[in-house]
């Protein structure tokens, strides 16, 4: 291509007149370069890497050193990586977040590995940054190990919400046996859609506040396998709160039929009450045959 | 204009009463734009059998009930954190996204493929997704439009925290979501990682909360990184061309 050394001469001219731009223009200047890192990505990455390297090296703007991080992010060179790595252990504030950020999404192994030092030994902001470069560079393996290994609950309750929303089922089942962690768990696997997880969960009555979570969790999946579920449980159980969890399950569900069942079947005029609020409350079309069938005295 | 995405909504009969008409019009006067009509029926029509229905109901609802469950969810989040940004955030996003893609011609910018196509389920929210194998250039040239789109899109969004913003830039995360996972199924890793990473910025970008000038800032963001992406889009298909 002809107009390549072109290019890079114009973009090296742009990138590095700092002295020569006149103060009143400064933000003209800032835009050049803007317009200079993006015209870089047509070079090829042995020739713009070195430019964007010194553009990181300079006495840049942040704005301008975020940018060309992205830029870098997308130079596929093992030298781009390393520096991105570099950025994101050495500098500080919103550059060694990009940095982070930019590491996730080149998605090179080195880097996503080298994010999990990062992770140990940051603050909660980079944290959170290392929890959202995994999520981009959808590295579940790593989150997975963050909750395995972390330190107090609220960092194995954020690297469960991410896993969830990474859909990650088969690491979050691997988390079930941590103490004390099933209530992010359980809104995980309710964000993932795990019926299996909330079933076992909703039916093993041994903790009846994980139970009634997990009944609640699966109201929110919803679904012809849930709305039978949640009858199940509704029948089978002696315990009121669980009870209580399994018609809230329904109502969340919208399983208005389930109700309707349970409302024809039972004999208990008290339950049938609460059913027919319930009912009312789902305004549901079958409310009106309940309500017409109860005025009448019958069953 | 009438680009192939106006055409593939026209097809669907997704577009209102004056859009399709001006369609009509300029369908029976553009001799060029009519053969690629034609053109583009034959091709959707090859694969309508495959193409995912529009939702059946219960599953519509099943989403709206994951909207308000990942909205309980960001606020209890929030409650507990003063992080800066929410990890919830996307399963909001998700949610939000699974709702509109309800009755969205998903084949919108995949109608030059002629290879073979099947639908899978989303693990996360079931929402049915396009499989496409063999025909990488249909889906380049898919991405590029909607990243030019989003690009003039996100350059016009209202300045002022309204509805209508919330509401396209939900558009444009729910475009943005499912050419996320149209690159992974054609094998752009790369493409479906910058993707995902445009999410958070976009949903920030859809906050009430956020300060004008952090708005902008974001937005100048966002307008650079696609250029790249595009840039680099470019390229590759540039490179590849000359390779051939």
């Amino acid at each position: 291509m002809h107009f390549l050394p072109k290019l890079i001469f114009i973009s090296l001219t742009v990138l590095f007149a700092n002295n020569s731009i006149a103060q009143d223009s400064a933000n003209d200047a800032e835009q050049l370069k803007i317009a200079a890192l993006e015209a870089l990505m047509s070079a090829p990455p042995d020739r713009a890497l070195p430019l964007v390297a010194k553009v990181l090296a300079s006495d840049n703007s942040d704005e301008i050193k975020l940018r060309a991080l992205f830029v870098l992010s997308q130079i596929d060179l093992p030298e781009a990586q390393t520096i991105l790595l570099e950025t994101a252990r050495n500098d500080g504030g919103e550059l060694r977040l990009e940095a982070i950020r930019m590491i996730g999404i080149s998605g090179d192994p080195t880097g996503t590995a080298g994010l999990a030092d990062i992770y140990r030994s940051g603050d909660n902001d980079t944290k959170e940054a290392v929890l959202q470069a995994y999520l981009i560079a959808d590295d579940t393996q790593s989150v997975y190990e963050i909750a395995a290994n972390a330190a107090s609950d609220e960092e194995f309750d954020e690297a469960v919400h991410i896993l969830a929303v990474m859909g990650a089922n088969d690491e979050l089942r691997q988390l079930r046996d941590r103490p004390g962690s099933s209530e992010s768990l359980i809104d995980a696997y309710a964000i993932s859609g795990d019926v299996e997880s909330l079933r076992d969960l909703a039916m093993d009555n041994s903790n009846p506040e994980r139970q009634t979570q997990a009944i609640h969790g699966l109201g929110i999946v919803g679904g012809d396998e849930v709305n039978t579920t949640l009858v199940v449980i509704y029948r089978g159980t002696e315990s009121p709160e669980v009870r209580d969890a399994a018609l809230h399950g329904m109502m969340i569900a919208d399983h208005d039929e389930g109700v309707l069942e349970l409302f024809r079947s039972s004999q208990d005029a008290e339950e049938k009450t609460e059913l027919l609020r319930m009912l009312v409350m789902m305004d549901s079309d079958a409310a009106m045959d309940a309500i017409e069938k109860a005025l009448d005295g019958g069953t | 204009m009438i680009n192939e995405e106006t055409l593939t909504l026209y097809f669907y009969d997704e577009l209102d009463a004056a859009e399709r008409q001006r369609v009509e019009a300029v369908l029976n006067s553009d001799a060029k734009l009519a053969a690629a009509y034609a053109k583009l029926c034959r091709e959707l029509e090859q694969w309508r059998d495959a193409e995912t229905d529009r939702a059946p109901i219960h599953l519509i609802e099943r989403w709206h009930d994951s909207i308000d469950q990942a909205a309980r969810a960001e606020t209890k989040a929030a409650a507990r954190t003063q992080s800066s940004f929410h990890w919830f955030s996307f399963a909001w996003g998700a949610a939000i996204t699974a709702v509109l893609v309800v009755g969205v011609g998903i084949g919108v910018y995949f109608s030059g493929n002629t290879s073979v196509i099947s639908t899978t389920a989303d693990p996360l929210y079931g929402i049915p997704v396009i499989s496409q194998l063999t025909t990488p250039v249909s889906f380049t040239r898919g991405l590029q439009l909607h990243l030019q789109d989003s690009q003039s899109e996100i350059a016009s969004l209202p300045t002022d925290a309204s509805a209508d913003r919330v509401l396209l830039l939900a558009q444009i995360i729910e475009q943005n979501r499912m050419f996320e996972r149209a690159a992974k199924q054609n094998n752009s890793p790369g493409v479906a990682r910058v993707l995902r990473a445009f999410e958070p910025i976009l949903i920030r970008l859809a906050s009430d909360e956020i300060a004008p000038k952090d708005a902008e800032a974001l937005r100048a963001q966002l307008a650079f990184e696609l250029s790249v992406v595009l840039t680099k889009l470019a390229q590759d298909t540039s490179d590849e061309t000359h390779s051939t």
